[in-house]
């Protein structure tokens, strides 16, 4: 059997056991809960920290009606960011590069703004398909195309994260044999290709974080046209 | 870790009846610090001390006595070379991955570590510091309080001493009136008796002067004028 490069996306099993409920689960073992006194230690108090700038940020343009979601928003934020960077390490699965975990985070999200926005303000959720000053002559085929553009939303969401970290993955991979197939055989060259792996590394992190950031931007500007 | 995921459920279990109390009675023994809750026991200054970031000092301590200064390092580097050449771990193009993710990890735990523990402290030092506001302001306006009532209180017997000196001065007002008053009378006797001597030495004169002429009508005029005026004024003619 040939070990190809997509094996670090198989869903991990151990004797058959699938091992996928695990790989996430962990993130949430490395977020220390919140002590029962006043001053904290340095960990939980940047955590805090954090996540109150987060939300806080996150929820600025949303009307007080979106509000309710801050608290799925900001823990989705963590898992995403927590699994993206854990997925960095050597040896270990990222949940996030399979697609059904993505579009189970996003087709349902999304599916819920849409339906929060028909159910209180239908007039104004469905007048988003046609943005303003638009000419006459545009009009049908202006609305054929925003409808087409709502429902490639969810997809557009879990296919970008997805990509985005299957593609870094495989880049590290691929760039990393490269510099060990090289090191024996042109070690100046095995040299240069570290140097881009390294590069690569950083980009990987801010890509990690950055992809994280989107999704959860992009859903609550959903939800901002919604509420 | 599995201490901690044992903690964690622990704790948000140890609410939820007996089970919950048979795993906080089966974690005892893994905890080390004293057991009772009140007073919340102090947090520690600083955190455990680590050799190179991961290393817990104790480990060092431990061997300290059998093998020395080296002994850590010199286990540490036989296990590496012991998993390397029985290729329990095996070089791949991983290892790269794990080396430069590495020098990524430790470049931005060395460049920005100390900032955000500062930052991280300052935060609780805000916390603490906006709470020792609140408790100087109420004190300093409950002393500001305590000298406004001292002063209030020195006011207060000072108002005795203010009664004091006007009923001092009615006294006084009333006495220069009835000085006054005295003086006046004294005056207006003196006056009347004043006017009764020049009269009284006229009289005799005006008696002796008549007296060799005609002595008879004189001396009886003139004990007829005595008679007649008193010495005294009454104090009807007054």
């Amino acid at each position: 059997m040939m070990t190809s490069f997509f094996d670090q996306f198989m869903s991990p099993s151990l004797l058959g056991i699938p091992l996928m409920a695990l790989a996430f689960v962990l993130p949430w073992l490395l977020f220390p809960s919140p002590a029962p006194r006043w001053l904290t230690n340095r960990l939980l108090t940047l955590q805090g920290w954090f996540i109150n700038r987060f939300t806080s940020q996150l929820l600025l343009p949303v009307n007080v009606g979106g509000h309710k979601w801050a608290l799925i928003l900001a823990s989705l934020m963590l898992f995403l960011i927590s699994l993206n960077m854990l997925g960095l390490l050597p040896y270990t699965f990222t949940p996030t590069t399979q697609l059904s975990l993505n579009m189970g985070l996003a087709v349902p999200l999304w599916l819920g703004t849409v339906l929060i926005g028909l159910r209180n303000q239908p007039t104004a959720a469905l007048g988003h398909l046609l943005p303003e000053g638009t000419p006459v002559p545009l009009i049908p085929v202006l609305i054929i195309i925003e409808t087409i553009s709502l429902f490639i939303r969810p997809l557009a969401l879990g296919v970008r994260l997805t990509a985005n970290l299957t593609a870094g993955h495989l880049l590290m991979q691929l760039i990393a044999t490269a510099a060990f197939v090289l090191l024996p055989l042109m070690p100046a060259v095995a040299i240069t290709t570290s140097v881009i792996l390294l590069l690569l590394t950083i980009l990987e992190v801010a890509v990690a974080m950055i992809q994280a950031y989107v999704f959860v931007l992009l859903l609550s500007l959903y939800l901002q046209e919604n509420v | 870790m599995l201490s901690r995921l044992v903690f964690v459920s622990g704790n948000a279990l140890k609410s939820s009846g007996s089970f919950g109390a048979g795993l906080v009675q089966a974690s005892r023994s893994l905890q080390t610090s004293s057991q009772s809750l009140a007073p919340v026991p102090p947090l520690p200054e600083k955190g455990g001390k680590t050799r190179h970031g991961i290393i817990p000092e104790e480990l060092f301590q431990l061997l300290y006595p059998k093998t020395g200064v080296t002994g850590p390092y010199m286990l540490g580097t036989g296990l590496l070379v012991y998993l390397l050449s029985k290729e329990i771990y095996v070089i791949n193009h991983e290892t790269f991955v794990a080396a430069s993710i590495g020098a990524v990890f430790i470049y931005g735990i060395k460049k920005f570590g100390p900032q955000v523990a500062a930052f991280a402290d300052k935060l609780n030092e805000e916390k603490v510091a906006k709470a020792q506001e609140v408790k100087d302001l109420a004190v300093s306006n409950l002393t500001q309080a305590i000298e406004d009532e001292k002063k209030e209180q020195w006011r207060a017997e000072g108002r005795s001493m203010l009664f004091d000196a006007k009923r001092n001065n009615v006294a006084m007002l009333l006495e220069t009136n009835y000085r006054e008053r005295l003086h006046m009378v004294t005056n207006e006797v003196k006056r009347r008796l004043d006017y009764q001597m020049p009269s009284r030495t006229c009289t005799v004169a005006w008696s002796r002067s008549t007296w060799s002429t005609g002595s008879r009508r004189a001396s009886s005029a003139a004990s007829h004028l005595s008679r007649r005026r008193p010495v005294l004024p009454s104090a009807s003619q007054t």
